[in-house]
């Protein structure tokens, strides 16, 4: 039984994170195009130019 | 991850800056002295010297050619970073607490303080990427705090918007063309002081340190809160990890109760937390009081931060760092390769 408990209780953690992991990249994802569409109407362009920095790009 | 202690400073840290490249450290103290470093190495360069009072601000613009700094002695200096020549030097009736150039280092912010009977500003410079160049005189903008002063602030994406951190815990969010208040937003616990702003590489969010022992992640355009990271001690200093999904928190107790208190009461060490999960993963102890200003690098391959102590301890990160992920991240990292 508390090996149940314990499996069910990991799975709860698991989905949950899992949502929360699903909610920040989807709204990530919204901004990032957001971002994109004011930068294209202000006609930025970046001060020194190099490779973008990802936010939370893992690293290997 | 052996630290690299960087020996300089007379006094405590106020603030620490990484360059765009990340090769470069640049720091402030109450000593008067503004220190810039090797970030590989540890090795000082050398400082600027012209400021009458305790540094409390320090920023560098994109290119790493200007430098500017805010200080005690009631003034901003702009420095030619190569040379340590001052450019210009801008006076104000109080302390100087806060600059920031925006993300196009065109424009400068500065917080001053309210005292002595003046009211507490934010003041906007036009700058001039030129080291050879006359800088205005005059600030384009200047907003004004009625209520609680602020003290701290920062850019949003595209120089839009001015995000300001009061001392009763509350953010702002300015028009930076108008100054027009646009959202006010009560983020941490009432009259609690708001100690740092640091925002995101797109400044889409920023984070947020409070005495209120919590930093906060803050959506810019909204001012919702995101996300809350809870701690036991007061927070005087938070920064987000590039590459990795983490925040770096610093802070511990009063100077003033430092003498009575051990390093280890005192929780004097860098709070790592998970910027989605909120959960905190680790702390990295090494300074003997409380945590003034934490850095991270722009690459995220390290951070820095510079203590109460007069120390600033530079941390390059060892693998195992890169290599930590939940276990929903690795789940769905396999299910992005698939």
């Amino acid at each position: 039984e508390d090996e149940l408990e314990a499996t069910m209780a990991n799975k709860e953690v698991v989905e949950y994170r899992m949502r929360l992991l699903t909610e920040w990249r989807n709204w990530r994802e919204r901004v990032t195009e957001e971002l994109m569409i004011d930068r294209e109407a202000y006609g930025w362009k970046p001060p020194v130019e190099e490779e973008p920095i990802e936010d939370g790009e893992v690293v290997e | 991850m052996r630290p690299i202690l960087l020996q300089g400073h007379e006094r405590s840290l106020t603030q620490i800056k990484y360059n765009r490249d990340g090769d470069l450290i640049f720091s402030t103290a109450k000593d008067q002295i503004v220190s810039v470093w090797y970030s590989a190495n540890g090795e000082r360069l050398g400082t600027y010297s012209g400021h009458q009072g305790a540094l409390w601000t320090v920023d560098v613009n994109p290119t790493t050619t200007l430098l500017a700094t805010g200080a005690a002695d009631n003034t901003i200096k702009i420095w030619d970073v190569q040379t340590g020549r001052c450019l210009k030097t801008w006076d104000f009736p109080t302390a100087v607490k806060r600059v920031e150039f925006s993300e196009d280092g065109t424009l400068l912010l500065a917080v001053t303080e309210m005292r002595m009977g003046y009211l507490g500003t934010v003041v906007v410079f036009p700058i001039v990427n030129d080291v050879n160049a006359p800088q205005a005189d005059t600030p384009v903008l200047r907003i004004t705090f009625e209520q609680s002063k602020g003290t701290v602030a920062a850019w949003s994406a595209l120089n839009k918007h001015i995000v300001v951190g009061h001392e009763d815990g509350s953010v702002s969010l300015y028009d930076s063309k108008t100054g027009e208040q646009l959202a006010n937003e009560q983020i941490h616990e009432p009259d609690m002081l708001i100690t740092d702003i640091q925002m995101a590489p797109d400044r889409t969010y920023f984070v947020t340190a409070s005495k209120d022992k919590s930093a906060k992640l803050v959506e810019t355009s909204t001012l919702k809160v995101l996300k809350t990271y809870a701690t036991d001690t007061p927070l005087n200093s938070a920064a987000i990890t590039a590459k990795k999904d983490f925040v770096i928190l610093g802070g511990g107790q009063e100077a003033r109760d430092v003498t009575t208190t051990s390093a280890r009461e005192g929780r004097f060490e860098a709070r790592f937390f998970h910027k989605i999960f909120e959960d905190e993963i680790g702390r990295v102890r090494g300074h003997f009081g409380p945590l003034n200003t934490v850095a991270c690098h722009p690459q995220g391959t390290g951070y820095a931060s510079g203590g109460e102590d007069g120390y600033v301890r530079v941390h390059h990160f060892d693998q195992p760092y890169f290599d930590f992920m939940y276990e929903v991240e690795k789940m769905t990292r396999n299910q992005q390769i698939v």
